[in-house]
């Protein structure tokens, strides 16, 4: 991605969400009483006013990019093997959605241990048994510290409970 | 109150050793935070955040300024080690720093750092305790209209520093204003873009936003390229800085934190303008600028000084208006709230003993900044030897404990994991990250005086321009706006003409 290309597909971006801001979101998500005299008073009016900005904006990103000119310099350093990045990428969003998944049913500290775990494997850790080790000690250190220092209510889960 | 009796009521609230062990832990963690390549001070203080809820306000607040205050002077050190900066206000350092310790003096620049970051620091602290009072004691003054101008103010100016372009800024910030209007209205308690969820009624937890912003975006970018952080240590060499080399610095050192003062309390400047300011200003008064960039001790001290002054500098608008100056200060605005206190004028009138305590806590951070930082100079190697392949998954794990202790909710925690991601396309698309954060904080605040102000004035415009203090705000905001534009177009006209020499 060229400095040029960033600028027109954010502004593209900006125009499409300013759009669907104004005729989809807006109407459809915030609610506003009926008796409301005044528009600047509202509910609604600030969101239109930030929805007309990024409007703005859009429309200020694509004029700027569409006269800069290309000059075919990458803006992101490229990884050293795309498609195997791309793949620890959905790795960690898999870790994500499986970690929101599992905490409400095994509890934070096992979910943290297995996250832990799968992250280090994930970025290719050179020391796996470091990793193993540390994926069991810091969720037990941050366990003991949250709920017996600062009193929080970790979640526990429906079959190993901590004390 | 008077004085003595303010001061006496800080010392009271922090003369006891939980305040002090805070703050010298809280420097101790900012210095290997900032001293870690690929963490900085923020994510240094985003992540101790959590830990400071269980604390009493004082002792968690000392303890993240301790994290400021060490992360900021932390990050030199792999600046002038491994060409890397820790935090961005020490890119300037590297012009002089590395060149130094490939001449083998990188114990000398370390040094001087840290002698020029602790001067800076102390400065820095006392124009917070000589220009927040007074600055306090005239925002009282303040209504609604007055807190929208200034509030929009700020605004103008996050967006046009943030990052080299204008208009990413200015997306960025845009897009953090509307995030801050999930949740109910303020004023006829409507949803807002709430999806029927109760756990959005309240808005999007601000810790779970800035968590997602500055640390799960670090952990995705190790995904895409996990080898990008592997680079050589320079030794610290024989040499060690003098007093002689102090002497000699003396007056650039001075200058820099004055820069530093004067640019950290305008809020939205930060730190590297301030330090390549700073470094920029002792070459052109130096008689040995010839040597800048090529390994110049007075190099170093310059530009430690510019980013090490603005560190109390950009507390003056936190404390005194409530407005945060920088995106560490809106971390640190978001301690505040969690232990139910609201920085701004008021503060200087119901918590007169906490802003006295927090003065004295912060001429002692000098100090220890002093000592911890010569310790973590001999201890880098140690630091810069600790995996990042490790360190990511234990900040995850962190995280993910942090933000679920602020309320308790699961929730929060996908949040976090969302803005994650949004934070990973803001990187990804060079749009910064901090107008985001500071707009979603100034967001409320801002559409609340707005809708205040009309409700007041029974919707006369005219209420936003009712005084002096709001003319000087506007005038202030459209001198910005011409100065931003001016230089985005002065920009793009020069790289028109060298690509037309080209």
């Amino acid at each position: 991605m060229t400095n040029r290309s960033v600028q027109l597909q954010l502004g593209l971006g900006a125009c499409i969400a300013s759009l669907f801001l104004i005729f989809v979101a807006i109407p459809g998500w915030v609610a506003s009483p009926t008796n409301v005299r005044n528009i600047i008073l509202s509910p609604l009016f600030w969101p239109y006013v930030l929805a007309g900005l990024t409007g703005l904006t859009g429309l200020g990103l694509l004029a700027v990019g569409w006269f800069t000119e290309e000059d075919g310099v990458p803006l992101n350093d490229a990884a050293d093997k795309p498609h195997t990045a791309w793949l620890r990428l959905f790795g960690l969003a898999a870790i994500m959605v499986v970690t929101m998944l599992l905490l409400p049913r095994i509890g934070m500290v096992w979910t943290s241990m297995l996250a832990f775990v799968a992250t280090a494997f994930t970025v290719r850790t050179r020391h796996p048994i470091a990793a193993v080790i540390c994926a069991i000690v810091i969720p037990l250190v941050l366990y003991a510290f949250f709920a017996h220092v600062a009193g929080v209510a970790i979640p526990q889960g429906h079959f190993v409970r901590l004390p | 109150m008077s004085f003595i009796d303010s001061l006496l009521a800080g010392l009271a609230l922090v003369g006891n050793i939980e305040a002090f062990l805070a703050l010298g832990a809280g420097v101790a963690i900012g210095v290997i935070g900032g001293a870690i390549p690929g963490m900085s001070a923020t994510m240094a203080v985003a992540l101790t955040l959590p830990f400071t809820f269980a604390m009493q306000p004082i002792t968690g607040i000392l303890l993240l300024l301790g994290v400021y205050k060490g992360g900021i002077f932390g990050g030199s050190i792999p600046a002038i080690l491994i060409k890397t900066p820790g935090t961005p206000a020490s890119s300037a350092t590297i012009l002089d720093g590395y060149p130094m310790a490939e001449r083998g003096e990188a114990g000398r620049a370390l040094g001087m750092a840290l002698w020029a970051s602790c001067t800076a620091d102390l400065i820095s602290n006392l124009a917070l305790i000589v220009f927040a009072g007074w600055l306090a004691s005239f925002a009282l003054n303040f209504g609604p209209p007055e807190f929208f101008t200034l509030i929009l103010f700020s605004l103008t100016i996050i967006a046009g520093v943030s990052g080299d372009s204008l208009l990413r800024g200015a997306l960025s910030a845009v897009l953090g204003l509307l995030l801050a209007t999930i949740g109910l209205d303020l004023v006829y308690g409507t949803n807002r873009f709430t999806f029927g969820s109760p756990d959005m009624m309240g808005g999007l937890n601000f810790i779970a936003v800035l968590i997602g912003l500055f640390a799960i975006p670090e952990i995705l970018a190790m995904a895409w390229n996990p080898t990008a952080h592997l680079g050589k240590t320079r030794s610290l060499g024989n040499k060690w800085v003098t007093f002689a080399d102090y002497r000699r610095c003396f007056r650039s050192i001075v200058r820099g934190s004055m820069i530093g003062v004067f640019l950290g309390s305008i809020p939205g400047i930060g730190a590297a303008p301030s330090a390549f300011l700073s470094y920029s200003e002792a070459r052109r008064k130096s008689k040995n600028k010839a040597n800048f960039g090529k390994g110049e001790v007075e190099g170093v001290a310059a530009s430690e000084a510019g980013n090490n002054g603005v560190a109390g500098a950009t507390l003056i608008p936190l404390l005194a208006l409530g407005v945060p100056g920088d995106v560490i200060t809106a971390i640190i605005i978001g301690a505040f709230m969690v232990h139910g206190l609201q920085p701004g004028p008021m503060m200087f009138v119901l918590n007169v003993d906490i802003i006295y305590g927090l003065f004295i806590g912060l001429i002692v951070s000098s100090i220890f900044l002093f000592f911890i930082g010569t310790a973590a100079i001999r201890g880098f190697k140690y630091v810069a030897d600790i995996p990042k392949r490790l360190l990511i998954p234990s900040v995850l794990v962190l995280c993910i404990y942090g933000v679920f202790a602020v309320n308790n909710n699961i929730f929060d925690v996908g949040v976090m994991f969302a803005m994650g991601w949004v934070g990973y396309f803001m990187m990804r698309y060079h749009i910064p990250a901090a107008p985001f954060l500071i707009a979603f904080i100034l967001g409320p605040l801002l559409e609340d005086n707005f809708r205040q102000s009309m409700l007041m004035s029974g919707n006369d415009w005219m209420v936003l321009f009712r005084g002096p203090i709001t003319w000087f705000f506007w005038t202030v905001t459209i001198i910005t706006v011409v100065a931003i534009i001016r230089a985005g177009y002065r920009a793009a006209r020069n790289i028109g003409a060298n690509r037309l020499k080209g």
